[in-house]
């Protein structure tokens, strides 16, 4: 056995050591990272929601980053407040598209805003994603650059409709909607296909929002004589008026979105008014990996109706630019959007996986924490199974599913 | 029972909430000379502290209710101090800008402490109960009751005590009243202190109704200023009973007007009173 | 970078305008008006609602700064002859109704939902660089508005309402229809608001009721007095603080990571509320006050 010297070993490793590294040495230089953007409302109207869509959204890159990015660059987060207003929404939408250079914002949430900062983006080929709710934001010529994880309201009127009809005993029925342009043209959707069925609207009245009482609001309804109030708002309203219509002696029963009816809803007003109220939304795949890899990686997700859907959004960005083989822009993003989320395609739960069959040639499909997410043409999502809960003893239960 | 009824009592429950505040603000108005936007942030300040006494500390609702009234008094006194006594000459526009920055601050304090989130007190919601067929709560009654001492309270202070007697002579006229040796700045102290700790029991009153968040005072103001125009600057009584004018007639005003305008129902009113009636109902300076 | 500094410098601009206009009012005549809000939204309601129509803008956009100033007007009328605190509050409530006229007309507003697709002007001949076209658009308003107010400064009419906010009792006696002259003082500010309005509705192409909330008037107040009120070079400088001090703290959170999200936005606004009140107390004249007897 020769024995080698300490310096043989010495020249011997470095040489191997500069051998193996080089490749590593040199694909550092490619490793430009991708700019993504949230934006959120962090303050304002939305602020309650802002900050759980925007810790999803953080925890989807951690876990990108950590696969080891895409086609090997990490995406680097810009996050910006929108402060649920359309103006500091644009303000903060120009400095994530010319300032930061996005090539995607994700996660947006009030119409508004989604609304105001369309135009820009598709002007600089941006894409963009949220969970706003109004029906202009996915009409008018927006190119394939703006996709919504959030079903519209003829979609939502249409399941909460199939529901309320499904229920014999409810036939007169009022809606109080929030001022919001989601909440009034859901009431359009679900008033019209009820009224064909028979059910009597005995009021339909938009509250304004803010409001410490509602009380005269809930004696017009209440003089009415509905079976069933159905609620159309957020929490913080929805807090107001449950109690209100509580304390009016009201015993009939109450339906509203789930995403207003959760945990922090019924913390708000006590077990005793949140006993029996029904609730319904489209129904998170409970189920699926993907949504268990999003309970376990936010904390406090299952309680934000919107953190599953930011949780989607980014993961789906990322899916479409992998599989756009290497180019990274917004225009790559809309071009592949549909090839990763819509069937056909072998069905992944996660970044991860899907990142690894689109090395390997595969078409994938993804579904996501809250739901199958596919697209339409318009970007709008293709109907969805919705849940209905009832909250008993203190906790929403699962009751049925309402298939489209 | 015809419903109309109901709403009358519906304001009533209203106008008790805003009697507090509006008491608050045209007392100080008539003695410091300007409107103090920051009195309805006083009753924000004033549910927060009650906030974390009782969700916090888990110390009782009447507990912290009380403490709420000490916190708020401080905050209101330290304000004051701070803001608006080296302004004490100034024009009453300019300490009126003012109090709005400081409503601002306040406001953005009690945001970055606690966030958005909307918060309740750790208290049951009961139903009303139906007496002679209109619906009523307990907590209502509570409520009304306690208002109405207060304000009682508050005009036996001013009219039998010697504070309360200095205090309306500074407000009549302070140069006359600082030459007959009244203390001044300890009468707009006193006044400041009950001023604020009224503001912070309604405010307790606002989150036991509906909910807490940094928002819950400033959607007041407007109906504030109206019930204290309405009953005339400087009357505890007028201000009582313009607040529940204000509030029957926004509750009221909901048959006809859409519920979506209730504010703007505030801001007739005030235009009205300005115009017709300046001095207002129980007359008080113009 | 730079289109993010452009599109900065136009809505600073369209501040500029609406501060221009308070300045007529407030800063001259010494009319208080906290709902400044209301006029520029009615100028932009106007122009888009018309825009959308089909209406050309030659004919909208003066159709805007009409109402604008007619809505000035009416409220002049109605409201000028309260003290000062009072006019206050009323010109607050004011703002206030306008949004929620906005909010609930849906037959005339589109309520909530706003107006979508707002016409750009000449977007075909600049496109490509339009944003830059704008911001000339907007400059060019600024500068024009800008001599405009400071030759009706200078004017009789302009001495007459600078005695009228020194003393009125002194103008009446000299025989000066003072009313009158409030009234039209007040309708120039807000026809000055409408315009601002416009360029804003076109520059966004979308427009909403949340766009106009009352603080928004706090907001053009606060740039004009930290400006300097009375004068139109104040009302200037105190846009570009102004927004600059918003924006620019937008850019602490990349240094300060620990102050995100509500934190951030709450310590901008406390800023915005700390910097009213030291102002009052220490320096109530602005940054650039106006010189005495200026002419």
């Amino acid at each position: 056995m020769t024995t080698i010297t300490r310096r043989q070993l010495l020249k011997t490793s470095t040489a191997a050591g500069l051998v193996l590294g080089a490749p590593a040495i040199l694909s550092a230089q490619s490793k430009e990272p991708i700019p993504i953007g949230t934006l959120c409302p962090l303050t304002g109207a939305g602020g309650s929601y802002g900050p759980d869509m925007q810790k999803a959204v953080v925890a989807v890159v951690e876990r990108i980053n950590k696969a080891g990015g895409i086609h090997g660059r990490p995406v680097q987060l810009y996050h910006e407040d929108d402060q649920t207003n359309a103006e500091a929404g644009v303000r903060a939408a120009r400095k994530l598209i010319d300032v930061n250079k996005v090539v995607a914002i994700v996660s947006t949430w009030a119409s508004a805003v989604t609304l105001a900062v369309k135009p820009l983006c598709v002007e600089a080929k941006v894409f963009l994603i949220g969970v706003s709710g109004a029906d202009a934001v996915t009409q008018g010529d927006h190119k394939g650059y703006v996709a919504r994880t959030q079903p519209n309201t003829n979609l939502q009127g249409r399941m909460y409709a199939k529901f309320v009809t499904s229920k014999k005993e409810w036939k007169r029925v009022a809606y109080l909607a929030l001022q919001t342009p989601y909440a009034v043209s859901f009431g359009d959707s679900f008033t019209g296909v009820v009224k064909g069925a028979g059910v009597t609207i005995t009021d339909s009245l938009v509250y304004e929002d803010k409001k410490p009482s509602y009380r005269s609001e809930v004696t017009r309804v209440l003089a009415t004589n509905p079976d069933l109030i159905m609620l159309g708002g957020y929490t913080p309203d929805s807090v107001v008026m449950a109690k209100d219509i509580y304390k009016a002696g009201y015993k009939g029963a109450i339906l509203g979105p789930s995403f207003a009816i959760n945990a922090k809803f019924i913390e708000g007003v006590g077990p005793d008014v949140a006993e029996g109220i029904w609730n319904m939304d489209r129904a998170p795949l409970f189920d699926s990996p993907a949504y268990k890899e999003f309970s376990a990686a936010v904390p406090r997700g299952d309680q934000s109706p919107y953190a599953p859907q930011a949780w989607d959004q980014m993961s789906l960005v990322a899916l479409a630019l992998a599989a756009a083989k290497g180019e990274v822009s917004g225009t790559a993003i809309k071009d592949n959007l549909r090839a990763v989320s819509n069937p056909p395609g072998t069905a992944v739960y996660s970044y991860a996986d899907g990142a690894k069959l689109l090395h390997e040639g595969k078409k994938i499909n993804y579904e996501g924490a809250s739901g199958a997410c596919d697209f339409d043409q318009i970007g709008d999502i293709l109907s969805a199974p919705f849940s209905v809960q009832q909250v008993r003893k203190g906790k929403s239960e699962l009751v049925m599913n309402i298939n489209p | 029972m015809p419903p109309i009824a109901q709403y009358v009592w519906n304001g009533v429950v209203t106008g008790g909430i805003l009697a507090l505040p509006a008491v608050a603000f045209s007392l100080l108005w008539q003695l410091l000379r300007f409107p103090n936007f920051a009195v309805s942030t006083y009753l924000t300040v004033g549910a927060y502290v009650a906030f974390v006494l009782n969700q916090g500390l888990r110390v009782p609702i009447g507990w912290s209710w009380l403490g709420a009234l000490v916190g708020t008094a401080a905050v209101a006194l330290a304000v004051d101090r701070i803001a608006f006594r080296p302004m004490r000459d100034r024009r009453p526009f300019s300490l009126a800008i003012a109090s709005i920055g400081v409503a601002f601050v306040l406001e953005n304090v009690v945001r970055f402490i606690w966030s958005n989130d909307f918060r309740s007190y750790d208290v049951p919601v009961t139903r009303a109960m139906e007496v002679a067929g209109l619906r009523i709560g307990r907590d209502q009654l509570l409520i009304l009751g306690v208002a109405v001492v207060l304000m009682m309270l508050a005009q036996t202070f001013l009219r039998r005590t010697r504070l309360g007697i200095a205090m309306r002579a500074t407000a009549d006229n302070a140069s006359l009243a600082a030459v007959k040796g009244i203390p001044t700045e300890r009468v707009i102290a006193v006044a400041t202190l009950g001023g604020g700790a009224l503001a912070g029991g309604a405010g307790v009153f606002l989150g036991l109704d509906a909910s807490i968040d940094p928002l819950m005072g400033g959607g007041l103001i407007i109906s504030v200023f109206a019930a204290a125009i309405l009953g005339g600057i400087g009357s505890a009584p007028g201000a009582l009973g313009g607040a529940v004018i204000v509030g029957i007639v926004e509750e009221v005003g909901t048959l006809v007007v859409p519920p979506t305008y209730k504010t703007a129902i505030g801001f007739v009113i005030i235009l009205m009173v300005l115009l017709v009636r300046p001095t207002g109902l129980a007359g008080g300076r113009t | 970078m730079t289109a993010y500094l452009v599109a900065i410098a136009t809505l600073v601009g369209i501040r500029a305008l609406v501060t221009l206009g308070l300045n007529v009012q407030w800063g001259l005549t010494g009319l208080v008006n906290l709902g400044a809000v209301a006029f520029f939204g009615v100028g932009a309601y106007t122009a888009a609602l018309l825009a959308v129509s089909g209406v050309p803008l030659a004919a909208a956009w003066p159709a805007a700064i009409v109402l604008a100033s007619g809505a000035g007007a009416a409220l002049a009328m109605v409201a000028l002859r309260l003290r000062e605190d009072y006019l206050a509050i009323v010109t607050l409530g004011f703002g206030e109704v306008l949004r929620l006229f906005l909010l609930n007309e849906t037959w005339l507003t589109r309520g909530a939902n706003g107006v979508t697709g707002i016409p750009r002007p000449l977007h075909a001949r600049f496109a490509g660089h339009y944003d830059l076209f704008y911001l000339a658009l907007v400059l060019v308003s600024v500068a024009l508005v800008y001599l405009a107010l400071e030759r009706v400064r200078r004017s009789p009419f302009g001495r007459v309402l600078r005695a009228i906010r020194e003393d009125e009792v002194v103008a009446a006696v000299a025989g000066k229809p003072v009313f009158r002259f409030k009234v039209q003082a007040f309708a120039l500010g807000a026809g000055v608001a409408g315009l601002a309005g416009i360029l804003f509705a076109h520059y966004l192409a979308y427009i909403e009721p949340n766009m106009f909330l009352p603080q928004e008037s706090l907001f053009v107040w606060l740039a004009l007095i930290l400006g300097g009120s009375g004068n139109n070079r104040g009302a200037l400088l105190g846009s570009v603080a102004l927004l600059g001090l918003l924006e620019g703290s937008r850019f602490l959170k990349d240094v300060i990571p620990f102050l995100t999200g509500v934190r951030l936005a709450a310590v901008q606004q406390m800023l915005v509320g700390l910097v009213l009140v030291v102002l009052m107390i220490r320096r109530p004249e602005g940054l650039l006050p106006e010189k005495p007897g200026a002419d």
